[in-house]
C-alpha cells in the first residue's frame, strides 16, 4: 500500500487524495481558508503551506536510496507547496508547522499580510467565535502587526440580497463565495471586483443576490465579510446551543442544526450529509426557526360557544375521551400528516386502531414545479413517505374535501398538519363535525378546530422522518417544553447559558416553553382515562414498534440514525392507495 | 435610465470572429470589451451587461473583468485621459507631484472629470516605463515620459487644441552606447 510520512509519521493510503484533506481526515490541524471539500482548489489564501518532499527511489532496484547516516534521501520541492491543491504520492514526505520552523513562519506571514486590512472588529462581528480567520490567528498568527498605515477601506454594510450582508473590509478574498455560485448554485451572480488591495466580491450592478441558496455563502465565509441580514446581531455564538436536527419544511430532509438559545430557536445551519445535502441547505428551510419560536399553540385550546378559550390538560383529554364515548368508531375520521414525525403517525394509526378504527387517511403537501435540481424537491412535507410505510391512505386534496364533507362522519381527529389550507372545504361542511386537531402553530385548520391540542414540534421531539429518497432521520430535542428539561434529559444539549445562567439574570428566562406535549404521549395519557392498554414510555418504545411491526423499517434504531446519518430504506409498503 | 446600448452586425461579425479565435468564450471578454470601449467610450454596467449577453456569460464575471483593469473606463470619461503611473519608479521620480500639479491645474481629483468633458485624471499603477519616470499615459494611447510639470503644462495646452502628443522614442542607457 502507498505510504505518506507526515511529521515523521507514516501513513498508509488507497485513494490517492490531496495532502490537506488527508491531514485533516486523519484528526491533524493545518490552517486554511479557501479550500473548501466540495468546491474546487484555487489554492489563493496560501495559508496551508507545507515542506513536502518525495524520497528517492533507487530506479533499478526500487527501494529507497539511503544516505551515510541510513536515513532515506528526500527530494525536497524547492519552495513550500500549498497543502490543499498538492496530490499525495507513495513516498512522499510532508512537514507541517509541528516539525517545520519554516512552515510556522511562513503561516505567521501569510496571516500577518491577510490580516493588514482586515478591520479586527471582532468585537461587533458576527463570526466572532466561530471564525477560521480568527482562530487561526490566535494558533498559528504573528504576535502583532508590523503595518503602520491607515487601512484600505471598502464598501461595509453592503445590501447584496435580501438575505445577505457584504462588508468589503472583512473580506480576504478567499473566492468560496464565488466558486459556491458558479459551482454549486450555479447563478454565478458573485464574482470579484477591482484589483490588488483593493478588490472584494459582490454582484453585477444592478443585480440582486436572490440566489435560492444564498446563505451558504454566510456559512462558508471564513471571516465575517457575508452575514445573514436576519440573524445580523441577534445572538453570539457562543450563547447558543448545537442541536442536530432535520429540515421539515422540505421533502428531501436536509440535516440540519438548530442553534437555540434561552429555548429560542435563533438561527438554522446545514450540517453536513454526504448522501442528503452535501454541505448545503435552501435559504426557504432557514427560515423554519419561526416556526419553532413563534405563533405557538401553548396549552389546549377548546371551543366554547363559537369562542376559543383555554383548556386545562385533564379537561381537553376528558372532552376528547367523551367525544369519543359518543360517537360509533365508524362514525370517526383519522387525518395523519406528512409533516408528522413517524412516531407520532404510527402512535395516531395505533391508537385508533385499538377502538376500531382502522382507516388512517391523509394528503401529501405536494406542488408540482416547486422543485428545483439541488436541494428543493416538489414535496413540502418531510414525511411523506412514513405515510406511506404505515399504510396511511393517500388521498388528493378534493377527495379529502369530500371526506370532511361526508355527513357520515361525526368526529375528525387531524394530526400535526395545517390541512385545511391546502383543503378547499366550506365552514358548513365542518359544522356538524367534532374537529379536533394536534397542532404545533396556530393555523387555518386549528381556528376552525372545536379542540386543539398542542404537540411537540421537530425541535422539541425525538421523532423520524423518511424523506422523497426513502432516508429515514431523526430529530433530536433542542428547545424545551413546559414538561422537559435539558438538565435530565440525556438527550439534549446544554450551552454555556444553559450551564450556567439562571432565572435571575437577564439572559436566561422561562418565557419560551410552549406548553405542549408529543402526540404519542398525549394518546398514552387519553388512554390512560380511558383505560386503554396503551403504554408508549418514550419515542424510542414507539419505533420499537414500528420497527417490531413494519418488516420495511426492520432493524432501524435511532442509535444506526446517528452512527449511520440516516439510514436508506427499501420501502415495499403499497404505494398511493386511494378511496 | 441609461442609455440603450447595442451591437450592429458588424460587431456581431467582429465579435464571432473574436470568439472562433478561443476554445471557450471566457477568454473573449477582453477583446470585445474593447470593442465596445471602441464603438461607445467606455464600459458602464449597461454596456458590460451586453457584452455579458452577447457572449452569453454572467454579467458579474465580465463585470469582475472590466474592474481589474484600470484601461477599462467603467463610467464616462473626459475626453482625454490622463493615466498618471503612481507605481513605484515613478513615485521615487515624483509620479505624485505631478498627480498633484495636475489635480491642482484642471481642478479635479484623481478619478474625476473635468465639467466640459475635456480632461479625466486616473491614478494608475506601474504602465512598464520605469525608465521614463514619472510618466502618464493619455487614453489608453501615448506615453508621455520624463515629466515636469512644465511638460505637463505645455501637454495640457496642446491637447487642449486637440493635438495628441507624438511617440516619443527614447533609448535606454545600454542602447544608447552601442549606437
Amino acid at each position: 500500500m502507498a505510504e505518506i510520512i507526515i511529521d515523521d509519521k507514516k501513513f498508509e493510503f488507497e485513494e490517492v487524495g490531496k495532502v490537506l484533506q488527508f491531514i485533516l481526515d486523519n484528526g491533524m490541524d493545518l490552517p486554511f481558508f479557501c479550500y473548501h471539500p466540495s468546491l474546487s482548489i484555487p489554492a489563493n489564501c496560501r495559508q496551508c503551506f507545507i515542506e513536502a518532499g518525495q524520497m528517492v527511489k533507487d530506479r533499478e532496484s526500487g527501494e529507497y536510496e539511503l544516505d551515510e547516516d541510513g536515513n532515506p534521501v528526500i527530494r525536497w520541492f524547492p519552495k513550500l507547496m500549498t497543502a490543499c491543491s498538492l496530490d499525495m504520492a507513495d513516498g512522499m514526505v510532508i512537514k507541517t508547522h509541528v516539525t517545520s520552523e519554516k512552515v510556522k513562519v511562513a503561516q505567521a506571514d501569510t496571516l500577518e499580510l491577510i490580516l493588514i486590512n482586515h478591520p479586527l472588529d471582532c468585537p461587533i462581528c458576527d463570526q466572532a467565535g466561530e471564525c477560521p480567520l480568527q482562530i487561526q490567528t490566535y494558533k498559528y498568527g504573528p504576535e502583532g502587526s508590523r503595518f503602520e498605515h491607515k487601512k484600505v477601506h471598502k464598501p461595509k454594510r453592503i445590501q447584496l440580497g435580501p438575505r445577505v450582508i457584504l462588508d468589503a473590509e472583512r473580506c480576504i478574498n478567499c473566492t468560496r463565495c464565488v466558486r459556491f455560485t458558479d459551482e454549486v448554485s450555479k447563478t454565478h451572480q458573485l464574482s470579484i471586483v477591482s484589483r490588488g488591495d483593493k478588490n472584494y466580491p459582490i454582484t453585477a450592478e444592478g443585480q440582486v443576490f436572490d440566489d435560492p441558496y444564498s446563505l451558504n455563502t454566510v456559512d462558508i465565509c471564513p471571516v465575517g465579510a457575508l452575514t445573514s441580514a436576519d440573524f445580523r446581531f441577534k445572538a453570539r455564538v457562543w450563547e447558543m446551543n448545537q442541536t442536530p436536527s432535520i429540515d421539515v419544511t422540505n421533502g428531501k430532509g436536509v440535516n440540519i442544526d438548530l442553534w437555540t438559545r434561552d429555548n429560542l430557536v435563533m438561527r438554522i445551519t446545514p450540517r453536513f450529509n454526504k448522501e442528503v445535502n452535501d454541505h448545503w441547505m435552501p435559504d426557504i428551510g432557514r427560515e423554519a426557526y419561526r416556526l419553532f419560536n413563534e405563533n405557538r399553540v401553548s396549552k389546549p385550546i377548546i371551543k366554547l360557544d363559537g369562542d376559543q378559550v383555554r383548556s386545562s390538560w385533564n379537561n381537553a383529554f376528558m372532552t376528547v375521551s367523551e367525544k369519543i364515548s359518543s360517537v360509533k368508531s365508524d362514525e370517526i375520521l383519522l387525518i395523519g400528516s406528512p409533516y408528522a414525525s413517524l412516531e407520532d403517525n404510527y402512535a395516531f394509526q395505533n391508537w385508533f386502531n385499538r377502538l376500531g378504527v382502522s382507516d388512517v387517511y391523509f394528503t401529501p403537501h405536494i406542488e408540482k414545479g416547486y422543485g428545483d435540481d439541488l436541494l428543493l424537491v416538489d414535496d413540502h412535507a418531510p414525511n411523506t413517505n412514513g405515510c406511506k410505510a404505515l399504510g396511511f391512505k393517500e388521498v388528493d386534496a378534493k377527495k379529502m374535501a369530500k371526506l370532511l364533507s361526508d355527513e357520515s362522519y361525526k368526529a375528525v381527529f387531524i394530526l400535526g398538519d395545517d390541512l385545511l389550507s391546502r383543503v378547499d372545504i366550506d365552514d358548513s361542511a365542518l359544522e356538524s363535525k367534532y374537529l379536533v386537531s394536534f397542532a404545533t402553530n396556530h393555523t387555518e385548520t386549528t381556528k376552525k378546530s372545536d379542540l386543539v391540542i398542542p404537540i411537540t414540534s421537530s425541535a422539541e421531539h425525538i421523532g423520524s422522518y423518511i424523506n422523497v429518497d426513502e432516508r429515514i432521520q431523526r430529530t433530536i430535542p433542542a428547545k424545551e417544553t413546559m414538561y422537559t428539561n435539558r438538565k435530565l434529559d440525556l438527550e439534549m444539549s446544554m450551552g454555556r447559558l444553559d450551564h450556567f445562567g439562571t432565572k435571575f439574570d437577564n439572559w436566561v428566562s422561562d418565557k419560551n416553553r410552549v406548553d405542549c406535549i408529543p402526540a404519542w404521549e398525549v394518546l398514552v395519557r387519553i388512554g390512560n382515562e380511558m383505560n386503554l392498554e396503551f403504554n408508549f414510555a418514550s419515542p424510542q418504545d414507539v419505533l420499537e414498534d414500528i420497527t417490531d411491526k413494519i418488516p420495511a423499517l426492520e432493524n432501524v434504531s435511532y442509535d444506526r440514525m446517528d452512527k449511520e446519518n440516516g439510514i436508506a430504506l427499501k420501502l415495499s409498503a403499497p404505494k398511493s392507495v386511494t378511496t | 435610465m441609461s442609455k440603450e446600448y447595442t451591437f450592429d452586425k458588424d460587431d456581431l461579425k467582429k465579435i464571432e470572429e473574436i470568439k472562433s479565435r478561443y476554445p471557450e468564450v471566457t477568454p473573449a471578454v477582453m477583446p470585445v470589451l474593447w470593442l465596445a470601449q471602441d464603438k461607445f467610450g467606455h464600459v458602464e454596467p449597461a454596456v458590460q451587461k451586453l457584452v455579458a449577453d452577447t457572449l452569453g456569460l454572467p454579467q458579474a464575471h465580465v463585470q469582475g473583468v472590466a474592474s481589474f483593469y484600470t484601461q477599462y473606463y467603467k463610467k464616462e470619461k473626459g475626453k482625454f485621459v490622463l493615466d498618471v503611473c503612481t507605481s513605484f519608479s515613478c513615485q521615487i521620480c515624483g509620479g505624485y507631484e505631478i498627480l498633484d500639479h495636475l489635480e491642482n491645474k484642471l481642478g479635479i481629483k484623481a478619478g474625476e472629470t473635468t465639467e466640459d468633458g475635456m480632461f479625466s485624471i486616473q491614478s494608475v499603477e506601474c504602465l512598464g516605463a520605469c525608465g521614463y519616470a514619472p510618466m502618464l499615459q493619455v487614453t489608453n494611447d501615448k506615453y508621455v515620459n520624463n515629466l515636469t510639470t512644465e511638460k505637463v503644462d505645455s501637454l495640457i495646452e496642446n491637447l487642449k487644441q486637440g493635438k495628441m502628443p507624438e511617440f516619443e522614442s527614447i533609448p535606454m542607457p545600454q542602447h544608447e552606447t552601442e549606437s
